[in-house]
């Protein structure tokens, strides 16, 4: 028995609607957090060991560029906009021939990126899991009651790899004999979207913290 | 021919012409859709199929096995890697192992470095951290071609060997290339939606930029014939007001829109020529029956007045005293009298010869035949100027009343010799084939007509030649030209003088084209 035409558009169209719709974070779960005051700025440190298990390590050091972003922002507990947001890009080349992990770390504080080696998994996993230096904005600027939450992706594809895409599609198109350029090649290369953050993404949430809580150093 | 007159006036200025540019008549947004549908029609059948293909075709280029052995790559080289760094490692422990305790090490070293594949350097250190003997291989490493892999060996009575290693950089390079290659391909699998939906929406662009090409180019096309045809609904209003001057452009296209047009313009013209020829007939059987009655009014008293001055002169002859001052008056008297009565008996007789122009017999003539037998024939007109014949090599069969003809060609040369004076005339006639008629052409090198006279020289009693003429002959002329079915008209002669232009109906003209 075969659906009908009708039936079949619909179920196109729920499946458009479906892809449409923004990826769900894979995992969601209590944040631990450490927020203190250095020098009148409130700086978290996130254990993130949830999301970088041992099990990453063949992902990690595949001999590929990867790419962690980590986004960190204060929710009011009475709900508003986040009053500070915080965003890390982790990218990790693990060198096949040294047999040592390439970590570039970019952030605010350090936007052309600040490079490290680390000599095993162990110590880019530490890395990852135990986020610190997060600067969450003047700590008298938190909200009175206020929830931390943090968003962390895992290899999403970036402006850079889409700019790659674009350029695969229109060059793919060039490869002809002709030697001249698909126009609709070139036309699908521009319209190329930004694609969601992919699969690999995970949501935490703190407790409910207060701004008077918030320890001192 | 009169020449084609546009049916409306342009608007005038830069946005009126724009405006009009870009009205589009129903006939034009017609057909425009019409090739909007046929073009686009079997593309949207295929814009179905455009989502389908390209995930198909993104399915074959990116079978998950191929991706993954792409991603596998890297650890392949580290694999290779791990493999050379062993056997270096153990080259380096049989060297050390091989290591003489007493004997010439540099001579062992130099050895080694000959026999060791890749080994390039190799440096014996004492326990003491001194370097007691090293040896290098004499190849360099200018172009990069390939980088240290250092091993190290701890001999067991203290002291180690350190041994430096060749490996090839092309396999760096090679990794490089298939990393890029390998994120590449990932990131091309990750975004296959996207670029599926991408190629879809591409597809569906290109599909609206070649229907609106279509419509535009609908449009275009349809413009050509519909303004022709709108020109030519407007050119059959004006006709249909009594504008019988109208004539439709038919631009540049022969099709059947253009035949019509031309059609049109023929008939229009037909039908105007048919108007002024039985205008101007009606107006010529006037001005005959003013001189018909003229000449008879004028010459009804002509003989009494001749009779009466007789009786008064043989009076006078016959009287037995005569004053002679009064006979000398009376022979003055009498002079007059017979010049202006002679005057009045030649007006007399061509106002009798314009009323009683005869109906045209017509007979099949060759026109240049005729032409040149005509000037063959006249004397005196050849003593009176220098004739020149021109005639086409075609023959110009015609029907014509010789007769008449013989008048209207004599009339035509007597302007042309009497407007050449006082200089010696010269005369050129033209016999030719011209659009289906025949053409004969009267040409002096006289001072022409002016263009405002034009009109009005074939106007019974308009002469241009005070004193000489009546103003009668080229009426006459015309006249007869009309009952021929033909037509004449007046212009300049290139070089000078005047020019008049007979056409009339060719015997084998083919039937005008529809």
């Amino acid at each position: 028995m075969t659906a009908s035409p009708a039936r079949r558009l619909g179920g196109a169209a729920l499946a458009l609607f479906l892809a449409a719709l923004p990826a769900r974070p894979a995992t969601e779960g209590l944040l631990a957090i450490t927020l203190t005051v250095v020098n009148g700025r409130a700086v978290a440190a996130l254990d993130l060991s949830a999301v970088f298990g041992p099990s990453r390590q063949p992902e990690f050091g595949n001999g590929l560029n990867n790419l962690v972003e980590i986004y960190t922002s204060v929710v009011p507990a009475n709900g508003g906009t986040p009053s500070a947001i915080h965003g890390r890009i982790i990218e990790i080349l693990y060198d096949v021939w040294e047999e040592t992990y390439a970590v570039t770390i970019k952030d605010p504080e350090h936007p052309s990126g600040r490079r490290l080696v680390l000599p095993s998994f162990d110590a880019l996993r530490s890395l990852l899991s135990d986020e610190r230096e997060i600067d969450l904005g003047a700590a008298g600027g938190l909200p009175e009651a206020f929830t931390v939450e943090t968003r962390v992706e895992v290899n999403p594809i970036s402006k850079e790899q889409l700019q790659r895409t674009r350029e695969y599609i229109a060059a793919a198109s060039g490869a002809r004999p002709s030697g001249s350029r698909s126009v609709l090649g070139a036309v699908a290369s521009f319209l190329l979207r930004e694609p969601d953050a992919g699969r690999d993404v995970h949501l935490f949430r703190s407790a409910l913290l207060t701004r008077s809580g918030v320890a001192g150093r | 021919m009169s020449p084609a007159l546009p049916v409306a006036a342009p608007p005038a200025g830069l946005p009126g012409r724009i405006r009009t540019a870009l009205r589009i008549s129903r006939f034009e947004l017609r057909i425009a859709a019409a090739l909007v549908l046929a073009a686009t029609l079997p593309l949207v059948g295929a814009a179905g199929l455009a989502d389908r293909v390209a995930a198909e075709n993104l399915a074959l280029g990116l079978d998950p096995r191929v991706v993954q052995r792409l991603q596998t790559i890297p650890a392949l080289y580290g694999d290779l890697f791990q493999a050379r760094k062993q056997l270096y490692a153990s080259e380096a422990g049989e060297l050390a192992r091989a290591l003489p305790q007493n004997g010439d090490v540099n001579a062992f070293l130099e050895a080694a470095i000959r026999r060791t594949p890749r080994l390039r350097r190799i440096t014996f250190i004492s326990p003491e951290g001194e370097v007691r003997a090293e040896r290098e291989a004499a190849t360099r490493n200018p172009e990069g071609e390939w980088r240290e892999a250092p091993a190290r060996v701890e001999l067991p009575g203290g002291g180690r060997l350190e041994c430096v290693f060749a490996i090839e950089a092309q396999y760096f390079a090679d990794l490089a290339e298939a990393r890029d290659l390998a994120e590449t391909v990932q990131g091309v699998s990750a975004l296959r939606s996207e670029i599926r939906r991408s190629y879809v929406r591409a597809f569906i662009a290109l599909l609206v930029v070649w229907a609106l090409a279509a419509a535009l180019l609908g449009i275009w096309l349809a413009r050509g014939t519909t303004r022709r045809v709108s020109r030519l609904v407007a050119g059959v209003q004006r006709l249909g007001g009594g504008d019988l001057s109208v004539q439709v452009d038919p631009g540049r296209a022969n099709d059947e829109v253009a035949g019509l047009t031309r059609a049109f313009n023929a008939m229009v013209r037909e039908v105007r020529e048919s108007r002024d020829r039985i205008v101007y007939l009606e107006k010529i059987s006037g001005w005959q029956e003013v001189a018909r009655r003229l000449a008879h009014e004028i010459k009804n008293p002509l003989t009494p007045m001749k009779l009466a001055f007789q009786q008064l002169k043989a009076r006078f002859d016959g009287l037995s005293f005569r004053d002679p001052a009064f006979g000398r008056l009376l022979e003055e008297v009498g002079e007059i009298m017979r010049d202006e009565i002679g005057t009045l008996q030649r007006l007399v007789d061509e106002f009798s010869g314009f009323a009683k122009l005869p109906d045209v017999r017509p007979e099949p003539t060759e026109l240049g035949t005729f032409v040149e037998d005509y000037l063959r024939q006249s004397p005196q007109l050849s003593a009176a100027a220098d004739l020149e014949l021109t005639r086409a090599q075609d023959p110009c069969p015609v029907d014509l009343d010789r007769a008449l003809m013989r008048r209207v060609l004599a009339n035509l040369c007597a302007n042309a010799v009497e407007a050449a004076r006082p200089a010696h005339p010269r005369l050129h006639l033209g016999v030719s084939r011209q659009g289906g008629r025949a053409v004969l052409t009267v040409a002096d090198e006289g001072p022409g007509v002016p263009a405002n006279l034009r009109e009005r020289i074939f106007d019974p009693y308009f002469t241009t030649k005070a004193g000489i003429g009546t103003g009668l002959g080229l009426a006459i002329v015309k006249k007869i030209v009309l009952q021929h079915g033909g037509e004449i008209q007046v212009g300049d002669r290139p070089g000078g003088g005047a020019s008049f232009t007979l056409t009339f109906p060719l015997r084998d003209a083919p039937p005008p084209a529809r």
